[in-house]
């Protein structure tokens, strides 16, 4: 799996990833607070200047923005439609503009990055004892780790099911391999256990692992 | 490394809800290779896993150089690696670099050391072309391989291997083969493979939740092969 | 949460990840095309339950935000929480706890397989249908600003292929449950 950053020196790239996450969050406000075209039209002329800094080429801006690009065309003029124009043009340059904007993020942040601003953010909750902030790297890695697996699972079953003549559905397909992806749940929270990962912690009896 | 460990089990055995995995038994465990042989659910890898603390015994108690596995989990794993007997289902994250890394984690050690730590048993398993690579395009030979590194990255002193030979081709076998011997850890096999552990330096039979032979290879072999056919 | 329940969340964050990446399907009598992923919404409540069905979602959001393609259709990056259709991907969070709150309240291994399937149907309306669509279409008449009764008109379209997954969902989660119980949740 292929995350989105793009690698690059712009302006935007060198810019730690915490103010950038910062503007963000004061556009999405900011977009909300006001109605006038003029001051819509200046913020989107702006993103798409920002965006279009990071070197990413049309053709793959494009292919990156499109199907959200596309909601937003439907709905603003759905909006245009049922309610009036000044409706319509609002909503679309409000959402291109945040679109823009966070898709710039997204282009200029890598993922460890990410993970070390998003573990940063969860230590209050890991001082009111909600979460351990060390587990969310950990389970993002599972995740992009598994991924391929259950990929290629799915791939087997549906041989499988070609093998043996049987029409390939949904409830067939899928039971088999969430229970097999589930089962190997036990032996990899062993090994995260026996390698030590999570730090101090007692391990149970493994009862369905033999 | 190659110091002695002392793993011992003092009427230490473990029951499920159900059923008894292993009776309990008493034996100290101080060789450098010691293989584990038995039919298929004779309670081969309970045994091994309530070496790592993995399983706690039910009775009695089990101690590595004197740690409880019952009361001082994280001190055993930090003495006892474990290869499980899927290694596709040990490396945790998805590049094999990132993984290695991650055993080191807990020790809170400068980024510099934990890339020279990693670096330094990716060299030794010669395997430093790897690193960059996915674990799920890894094959069965280097996953093992990589299983291996991952583990003891972190030095523990005594390495557990549940069939490390298990689905592998005679190459792979071949290479899994070389490595443990040129292993300086104390090792415990599980396997199938009576080959692979013919020369260790004891070896223990299970055989329905019991340990029924323990000894040198040759003879212990010569029980399984008694049990097998009857 | 022990080592064991943080990765039945995180391998059935990969699930739903993988859901996505499967073509969207065309059934006969809907007009537009439904995906399997938010399906799997459905069966991470009702598999895993409220608590590790709700961290299963919020990781699949997570990757979502950090930049990797894990949405159907190949989308990610912080511009998805940027479309009008972001009330749907919070909804989902809410979704996957109401129905494993139903589900682990409401289905028992005692009961027939029948029962259990009805109530994992009615887990997965409730979550997947009723309490995403109120997320959602509020969100979206927020956004607009056309009203409820406009923002709900538009999204009627999607509901039929919804009503679907949730049969789908009860019959797999009833199967699984069947074959590799997980709840009730185990302490």
């Amino acid at each position: 799996m292929n995350s989105l950053y793009v690698e690059g020196d712009s302006f935007f790239h060198r810019l730690p990833p915490r103010p950038k996450l910062v503007l963000l969050l004061l556009a999405s406000l900011a977009l909300f607070l006001t109605r006038s075209p003029l001051l819509l039209g200046l913020a989107a002329g702006a993103a798409a200047l920002l965006y279009g800094s990071l070197g990413i080429g049309w053709r793959q801006s494009w292919i990156r923005l499109r199907p959200i690009l596309l909601t937003i065309m439907i709905v603003a003029l759905a909006t245009l439609i049922l309610n009036s124009v000044e409706d319509g043009v609002t909503v679309l340059l409000r959402l291109t503009t945040l679109m823009m904007v966070a898709a710039a993020v997204t282009a200029t942040v890598p993922i460890g990055a990410f993970i070390d601003e998003v573990t940063h953010a969860a230590w209050p909750l890991e001082r009111l004892g909600l979460v351990r902030a060390a587990d969310i790297g950990l389970s993002v890695g599972l995740v992009i780790r598994f991924v391929p697996e259950v990929v290629s699972r799915y791939q087997q079953l549906r041989q499988a099911h070609q093998a043996r003549g049987l029409k390939v559905r949904a409830t067939t397909m899928i039971v088999p391999l969430i229970i097999q992806t589930l089962k190997s749940a036990d032996e990899v929270a062993a090994a995260i256990d026996a390698r030590g990962i999570r730090g101090q912690r007692q391990a149970r009896n493994l009862e369905d692992s033999r | 490394m190659g110091q002695r460990v002392i793993i011992r089990f003092e009427q230490a055995g473990a029951t499920f809800s159900d059923r008894v995995a292993v009776e309990p038994l008493t034996l100290t465990l101080s060789e450098r290779r010691i293989g584990i042989i038995g039919l298929n659910g004779s309670g081969k890898t309970t045994f091994a896993r309530m070496i790592n603390g993995l399983v706690t015994p039910t009775n009695g108690r089990v101690t590595v150089n004197g740690f409880d596995t019952s009361s001082d989990g994280e001190g055993v794993r930090r003495q006892v690696g474990f290869i499980f007997q899927n290694p596709q289902n040990q490396i945790i994250l998805p590049i094999l670099r990132e993984d290695i890394a991650l055993g080191l984690k807990s020790r809170r050690l400068s980024a510099a050391a934990v890339d020279d730590a990693v670096d330094a048993i990716l060299a030794r398993f010669g395997i430093e072309h790897l690193a960059a690579r996915r674990a799920h395009e890894l094959s069965g030979g280097e996953l093992q391989l990589a299983a291996l590194a991952s583990v003891l990255v972190t030095e523990p002193e005594v390495v557990i291997l549940d069939e490390p030979t298990n689905q592998l081709d005679l190459r792979n076998r071949a290479l899994v083969e070389t490595t443990l011997r040129g292993l300086d850890e104390n090792v415990l096999v599980i396997s199938h493979d009576l080959d692979l552990i013919g020369d260790f330096d004891r070896t223990l039979l299970f055989h329905e939740s019991c340990l029924v032979a323990d000894g040198k290879p040759g003879d212990v072999i010569a029980e399984y092969r008694k049990i097998a056919a009857s | 949460m022990t080592t064991r329940d943080l990765v039945l969340a995180a391998l059935f964050a990969a699930i739903i990840v993988a859901l996505g990446l499967l073509p969207p399907i065309m059934l006969g009598f809907i007009p537009v095309p439904i995906t399997a992923q938010s399906m799997g919404v459905m069966l991470a409540g009702v598999i895993l339950g409220a608590r590790r069905g709700t961290v299963a979602v919020l990781l699949v959001l997570l990757l979502a935000a950090i930049g990797l393609p894990v949405l159907s259709g190949g989308r990610g990056g912080l511009a998805v929480f940027a479309a009008p259709t972001t009330g749907y991907l919070i909804g989902w969070v809410f979704a996957a706890f109401t129905t494993g709150l139903i589900a682990q309240r409401f289905v028992k291994p005692s009961q027939t397989s029948l029962i259990q399937t009805l109530g994992f149907f009615a887990a997965a309306v409730a979550g997947g249908v009723v309490v995403l669509y109120a997320f959602g279409i509020t969100y979206l008449a927020f956004i607009t600003g056309i009203g409820m009764s406009k923002a709900f008109l538009g999204s009627m379209a999607f509901i039929p292929g919804d009503l679907v997954k949730a049969v789908v969902a009860a019959l797999a989660g009833r199967a699984v449950m069947a074959g590799y119980p997980l709840l009730p949740a185990r302490a």
